[in-house]
């Protein structure tokens, strides 16, 4: 505990009424300012990012608790939620978007009575439109389902269970909810604790009991495992990607700010988007790929195997980028990384909320001594560090949390690309909160 | 299940012999094991004061004999996990010396966090076999048994005693995956199961 916050955490509100029983993961939309809670009764609960209020509940599809749940993005017109529960089940629900619009009008124009009233506005519309239409159950898995994710373009459903087993779907989207299975993945030797796709390519990881974070690619029509990850001691709870394009802050105002801005572009155009791990193990830590050139290279260099047998292998190389400062007292159970701001937040097991900030560097001097193998091209490499931003204990009192998600602000204090951090807990409470610099 | 028993043998104490303090009969009991428990521990009984900030007021709760006004202390711990059945004998696990007194600790879940009200207690359990494949429902049940009756400040850490199990690690990391727990405290079979084990505790 020897940082020094920078920023302040501020309760913006609470979501209300809040679940009575635990809550464990909250989804913000892609496009509408709500955000949907799975909770422990069964059901998932859509609020307004406008007014913080129910909207509607989501309820008789699952048996037993909802764990998960993920929007479609690019859908156009309607909404299309993906749940997955304890049940073993996957659940796709639909509603068209006219609710969600209907919520964008009062955004522009303030807060009405109206929609204060919760559905008042909707009361007036067709029965049909207002509910959530259950499209389809996808069932295949043998236990509980931990986690759902949809691919960036939204064609492909990964979900991951208990049963140590990863399956991804494909939306035929014929217009008759069928959804065919593209892949089961059975190489975790745990429960697959979380699955997440890669924010353009269809490459997706999945962390797991088994401590093991892998990555997996489709190469000539099969689905396999291109990465294993080993690194963290524990049980690895939930995985982020970085956002496209992401430029951590400088530091200070310098003549070598922008040149070291675009040098760290560079950089990330050849190993792609970072991924942030977090675990039973207390740590969160960051992973990068290695350059497949630079990979090649040093294979040839090393002569163990020439890099004419397996020139387009599919096999990644992933190395641990940092180990961010240990503010957790206790499991860690969720980490978000803003695709707007670069920032990253974690929750856990102890009930504190941590901010964490990357700053840009300049290069230290002795960085070539270091790596006397590196190639000319990598020797002016930008190096960041990690700081802590703000800390809040306690945020939902007493009670552990077990997510934590960036979405876009909507209220009408907000600024202009204001975000909040949505936190959601084991008492059934979901909080939101602004960050002030 | 059953029909083979894993311990079909097990070792039983005499119930007068077990630690209490709930019956005034056996109140010398106190002496020889409420004594030693509190001068052990008391120090981090003291420091969860039900309030926050509760930490100056903590040399007078030291002193204090009325049980009822005692902070939650691991007699009281002891009190509510040894009565359970164990899943193969009808027997209580406090007389198969599953869970005994001196495995039970109460300590504050943030120690760099003195104002936090969170406690964690610790159950260390001995099975009667080392390769009792019973283990994991034995650490469910009291895992239940305490999150059920105990205010949500408390953290239930609830693990197999070193050197006690063939297979402690793996057992212990269940016991400890909240979403693992979750998830078993939903299946009916595995329910019936622990609530039959909890029916002779009161």
């Amino acid at each position: 505990m020897t940082e020094n916050p920078t920023a302040s955490l501020t309760l913006l509100s609470d979501l209300t009424p809040p679940s009575l029983e635990r809550t464990w993961l909250t989804a913000p939309h892609p496009s509408l300012p709500i955000l949907a809670t799975c909770s422990s009764d069964k059901t998932v609960r859509v609020y307004s990012l406008t007014n913080f209020r129910l909207l509607s509940t989501i309820s008789g599809g699952h048996k037993r608790s909802v764990r998960t749940c993920a929007w479609k993005p690019h859908v156009q017109g309607e909404s299309v939620l993906a749940t997955g529960s304890f049940d073993a089940t996957v659940g796709i629900w639909r509603r068209w978007d006219s609710y969600g619009r209907a919520e964008d009008d009062t955004d522009v124009r303030g807060l009405s009575s109206e929609t204060l009233n919760g559905n008042g506005r909707d009361t007036q519309k067709d029965e049909d439109d207002e509910e959530w239409r259950f499209a389809v159950l996808l069932d295949g898995h043998d236990s509980e389902v931990k986690s759902v994710s949809w691919s960036p373009s939204g064609m492909l459903l990964a979900t991951c269970s208990r049963d140590k087993s990863i399956w991804i779907w494909e939306d035929l989207d014929d217009g008759d909810n069928n959804f065919e299975t593209v892949a089961v993945m059975q190489e975790h030797e745990g429960d697959v604790k979380c699955v997440a796709w890669h924010p353009v390519e269809e490459c997706l990881a999945s962390a797991s009991y088994d401590n093991t974070i892998r990555l997996w690619r489709e190469d000539i029509d099969d689905w396999g495992q291109v990465a294993c990850i080993r690194g963290h001691t524990g049980t690895v709870w939930y995985l982020d990607w970085e956002g496209i394009g992401n430029v951590p802050s400088i530091t200070a105002v310098c003549e070598q700010g922008t040149s070291l801005s675009a040098e760290w572009k560079d950089q990330c155009a050849i190993s792609g988007p970072r991924l942030v791990s977090c675990s039973d193990d207390r740590t969160i830590r960051i992973w990068k790929r290695k350059p497949k050139e630079q990979w090649a290279q040093s294979r040839v260099a090393s002569s163990d195997i020439p890099s004419i047998i397996r020139p387009t292998g599919t096999d990644e190389t992933w190395e641990e980028d940092v180990l961010l400062p240990q503010m957790h007292e206790l499991s860690i159970y969720a980490v978000a990384w803003s695709k707007r701001t670069g920032l990253l937040a974690s929750v856990g097991a102890d009930g504190r909320i941590v901010v964490y900030e990357e700053l840009l560097k300049t290069p230290a001097p002795t960085l070539d001594a270091n790596t006397p193998t590196a190639t000319p091209a990598t020797t002016f490499q930008p190096h960041t560090e990690w700081v802590v931003i703000a800390i809040l204990e306690g945020a939902h009192g007493i009670y552990e949390i077990n997510h934590v998600a960036w979405a876009r602000r909507a209220d009408r204090s907000r600024e202009e690309n204001e975000e909040v951090l949505v936190t959601t807990a084991d008492d059934g409470s979901i909080k939101t909160w602004t960050l002030r610099r | 299940m059953a029909s083979e028993m894993q311990n079909s043998n097990p070792t039983i104490l005499n119930a007068a012999d077990l630690p209490t303090r709930l019956q005034p009969a056996r109140s010398h009991k106190l002496g020889i094991f409420g004594n030693g428990l509190f001068a052990s521990a008391l120090p981090s009984v003291d420091a969860s004061g039900f309030l926050l900030g509760g930490f100056t007021s903590s040399s007078e709760s030291e002193s204090d004999d009325d049980l009822l006004e005692e902070p939650i202390d691991e007699q009281e711990i002891y009190d509510l996990v040894s009565t359970i059945s164990d899943p193969e004998h009808p027997i209580s696990l406090g007389a198969l010396a599953v869970v005994s007194l001196p495995d039970i600790s109460i300590t504050p879940t943030l120690p760099y966090v003195p104002a936090s009200p969170l406690r964690t207690v610790t159950v260390l359990i001995t099975p009667t076999i080392t390769h009792c494949s019973l283990a994991t429902v034995i650490g469910l049940g009291v895992r239940v048994r305490l999150e059920q009756s105990l205010p949500p400040r408390f953290r239930v850490d609830v693990r197999i005693k070193e050197g006690t199990h063939s297979t402690a690690d793996e057992v212990n990391k269940q016991l400890a995956d909240k979403e693992r727990v979750a998830a078993a405290l939903e299946n009916g079979t595995l329910m019936g199961v622990i609530a039959k084990m909890l029916e002779t505790c009161l």
